[in-house]
């Protein structure tokens, strides 16, 4: 019995030259972009939005509900503050693959998330937690002798007053989430990581600076968006900006 | 004083989430023991269909007809973290996918190591491995083996103790191979890899788990006698910008890369077979085998049939020379070849 | 490979190990974060000083956040080649927008009245800028440099895919050092980055005149077009 399996030889094709420009690895070569611009690009970038969004908002979520809580009952802060100093000094490298060694993890989109989500806490629950006490106390007292009760009070009055700093620490996050993703590709092989490590790989300029340059582009599209949403958010601070 | 007990429970609370945190890392590993241990338990099953299939596969090459994959369950199929695996995950991927069978691509999962984990894990169902890698990276057997046979006998004894089969190998070999420039070659008079041992604080790159395999700087010791290393850990691919800028005297290379075609590089003779047979064999979860069917087995065995040593060359090359993506070159390959 | 909750036996066997790669890992951020600093500050605070250039101050910051590092260290390999010049140059790129942008915030939010009153004491631009603009703008640059020397420190792991010498070493070679080995050398790298906090934070400390002290305890504030990420508060 033989090991290897034998059959007629292989037909072997051509697969197509690659353009000089892209041979000789010059600085950036339009015909590659558009050529692969729907097999790698378009398709990594969609992953990327997935991958920040689904990180951001949970993040978002977790923070909100934390700092509510620190804000509530003030001794909560310190240690919740800590915790995502904590989480925010670990090398991402190295969160990315500790998470994808628990096995029920594994090298997994939930992974990434989980390790992107920890990195947004520290600025999220920071920022939200400040602008909420950052609100002045006579502005509280005059909600409670409107006879508002705290709860009104709190998303009526002092939420909407810490929103400027709220998305101040949300256009961090975000941007600092589609910046991370990229390193997500070590443990999750999607995204704009993937043509980045790929490039690496062959030291290709041209789909790196491609793939980075979207990277960019999608964060700073980002952070317009976030601030257009909170010049909606909060039309009476548009004359008071600085 | 108040400040600083509250400081005091702070660093508590920090050093608690920190031992937590080791903990769930420590638990979570001897979870994936207990599951490589009950892998290793359904053995029995798997060493018939193993055999089976190695002499389905040396009998016939033909890919099945039809969509005999329709209805089976899903399998994931993974491929580490270079160019040639990138083509090895589409080309299988592609002709599994042409018979019906649903299969899920992971892709760049890592070294073999972390294949290997994936694999044992059930993330993976399959993978494709170069068969010394295999033996001593996973199998952790660091014999020189006289022939490829033999290497492949003893790694599918190991596979089929533990709940994996190994496909018959493929008739391409892409061994490990040191390289360095031509004219570094000359001024030193290498011709082969032992000439290296003359070398005081050779600079060697290659991908980091080169420090620790068999086939890596152990192997270069106890074979050849190479001990006065300085190693330089890098990303594969980046190997060869590295000789070309001379940050390294010599580089660990993969005999099948696009990049060793037209000369600019010297690979030195390995005679005595350090870097062991290379000969490519998809491991299969023996289970995941039989689960599938015999079409799954058919249709993986005629792709391996069809890459020799000059069709991997010339489809790495058009990867990572023209930068052709690896899903498109394997399409072309398996057209022509009549495998879609 | 029930190995990964040996982190710290890993690092009391690894001690050599660590140890030299410690040492790389400072010899990288120290550099980038100096040539970082030198670049950063008098621009900042040059331009804060006169009012001037707040699009460039804020775009640069903007922008900066959002290069991802990986394509940095990437494209560096590709212009520079592999080594530690290209690792440097990557992290000086990722150190200079927050510290950039925080001096300038600083310097330009100096409370107006402040600098008339110093004007109209009779000091030099230079004098106000010294006596007065610098000294209240301390927090607010040290909470930028802060953030800068943590993000330098953690990234400067990622650059060992590319060639540099550093604790990533470790981490990026699980398949050599075990999960132990990628835990050991994260606590390194947490320790040094706290290390850092401790440093600088001792730094504003020392040279934060006495009657400010009490101020810069408080948190830092930030409005709309802001761009301190971290504040006081963390540390």
């Amino acid at each position: 019995m033989s090991a290897a399996v034998f059959a007629a030889a292989p037909v072997i094709p051509s697969f197509g030259r690659g353009s000089s420009c892209v041979t000789d690895n010059k600085l950036f070569c339009w015909s590659w972009v558009r050529e692969h611009w729907g097999d790698t690009l378009s398709k990594a970038l969609v992953q990327h939005i997935e991958l920040t969004l689904i990180a951001v908002v949970i993040g978002f979520a977790i923070s909100f509900a934390l700092a509510l809580a620190a804000y509530r009952w003030s001794r909560l802060a310190p240690p919740i503050g800590w915790v995502a100093a904590i989480l925010y000094t670990i090398p991402s490298l190295a969160l990315f693959q500790l998470l994808a060694a628990v096995s029920w993890l594994g090298l997994s989109r939930t992974s990434a998330e989980i390790a992107l989500v920890s990195y947004t806490l520290f600025v999220l629950f920071g920022n939200i937690l400040a602008g909420l006490r950052e609100v002045p106390a006579d502005v509280r007292d005059a909600a409670e002798g409107m006879g508002l009760t705290e709860w009104q009070s709190l998303w009526r009055v002092e939420l909407p007053m810490a929103l400027p700093t709220i998305f101040a620490g949300l256009r961090i996050a975000t941007v600092t989430v589609v910046s991370l993703a990229t390193v997500a590709v070590f443990i999750d092989n999607e995204g704009l990581g993937a043509p980045i490590f790929d490039a690496l790989q062959t030291t290709f300029k041209t789909e790196l600076i491609a793939a980075g340059a979207l990277a960019v582009l999608l964060a700073l599209v980002a952070d317009g968006l976030l601030v257009i949403a909170q010049r909606l958010l909060t039309p009476w601070a548009r004359s008071a900006r600085s | 004083m108040k400040q600083s007990t509250l400081r005091i429970g702070l660093v508590i609370v920090a050093a608690l989430a920190l031992a937590i945190g080791i903990a769930a890392c420590g638990s979570s590993n001897s979870g994936s023991d207990t599951t490589s241990a009950s892998t290793a338990g359904t053995s029995t099953t798997g060493s018939t269909t193993a055999s089976t299939g190695a002499s389905t596969g040396a009998s016939t090459t033909a890919a099945p007809s039809g969509k005999p994959g329709a209805g089976r369950p899903a399998v994931t199929l993974g491929d580490k973290n270079f160019t040639e695996q990138y083509i090895l995950g589409q080309l299988y991927r592609q002709a599994l996918d042409a018979r019906g069978f649903t299969v899920r691509l992971k892709e760049n999962i890592g070294s073999t190591e972390i294949a290997d984990r994936a694999l044992r894990s059930g993330q993976i169902d399959l993978y494709p491995e170069y068969i010394g890698i295999f033996n001593t990276t996973v199998a952790g057997d660091t014999k020189v083996y006289p022939t490829v046979d033999e290497a492949y006998q003893a790694g599918r004894a190991y596979a089929e103790r533990h709940g994996f089969t190994l496909l018959p190998l493929t008739p391409f070999t892409d061994t490990d191979a040191l390289a360095v420039l031509p004219a570094y070659a000359r001024a030193n008079n290498l011709t082969q890899v032992g000439d290296l041992a003359r070398i005081r604080g050779l600079k060697l790159g290659a991908p980091p788990e080169f420090r620790q395999r068999a086939t890596g700087l152990p192997g270069l010791r106890r074979l050849y006698g190479i001990t006065d290393v300085q190693f330089f850990p890098l990303t594969i691919g980046l190997q060869y910008q590295a000789l070309d800028s001379k940050r390294i005297d010599t580089a660990d290379v993969f005999t099948t890369d696009g990049q060793l075609q037209g000369g600019r590089y010297t690979v030195l003779r390995d005679p005595r077979n350090v870097f062991g047979f290379q000969n490519l064999t998809p491991v299969v979860s023996t289970r995941v085998l039989s689960a599938e069917g015999p079409a799954f087995e058919q249709t993986l065995n005629a792709v391996s049939a069809k890459l020799t040593t000059e069709a991997m060359q010339r489809m790495n090359a058009a990867v990572s020379i023209d930068k052709q993506s690896p899903a498109d070159v394997a399409r072309t390959y398996l057209q022509a070849n009549g495998l879609l | 490979m029930s190995d990964s909750g040996n982190a710290l036996q890993f690092i009391g066997d690894h001690t050599g190990l660590l140890w030299h790669l410690t040492v790389k890992h400072l010899e990288l951020t120290g550099a980038a974060m100096g040539i970082g600093l030198l670049i950063a500050l008098p621009i900042g605070i040059w331009l804060g000083h006169l009012h001037r250039g707040s699009f460039l101050a804020i775009s640069i910051s903007n922008v900066g956040r959002a290069l991802p590092s990986l394509a940095l260290i990437s494209f560096g390999v590709a212009v520079l080649g592999i080594g530690f010049l290209n690792a440097m140059v990557a992290l000086v790129i990722l150190a200079v927008p927050p510290m950039l942008t925080n001096a300038y915030v600083a310097i330009e939010g100096v409370d107006r009245d402040a600098v008339e009153a110093a004007k109209g004491m009779g000091m030099t631009g230079f004098e106000v800028l010294t006596r007065v603009e610098l000294p209240l703008a301390l927090p607010l640059i040290f909470a930028g440099i802060r953030i800068a020397v943590i993000f330098v420190i953690s990234t400067a792991t990622i650059t060992s895919v590319a060639g540099g010498t550093s604790l990533g070493d470790v981490i990026v070679d699980q398949a050599t050092y075990r999960l132990s080995g990628v835990v050991g050398a994260s606590i390194c790298v947490a320790a040094l980055a706290l290390l850092a906090q401790l440093l600088f934070t001792g730094l504003q400390r020392a040279i934060t005149p006495r009657g400010l002290r009490v101020q810069s305890k408080r948190p830092v504030r930030l409005d709309t077009a802001s761009v301190a990420p971290a504040s006081t508060t963390t540390n």
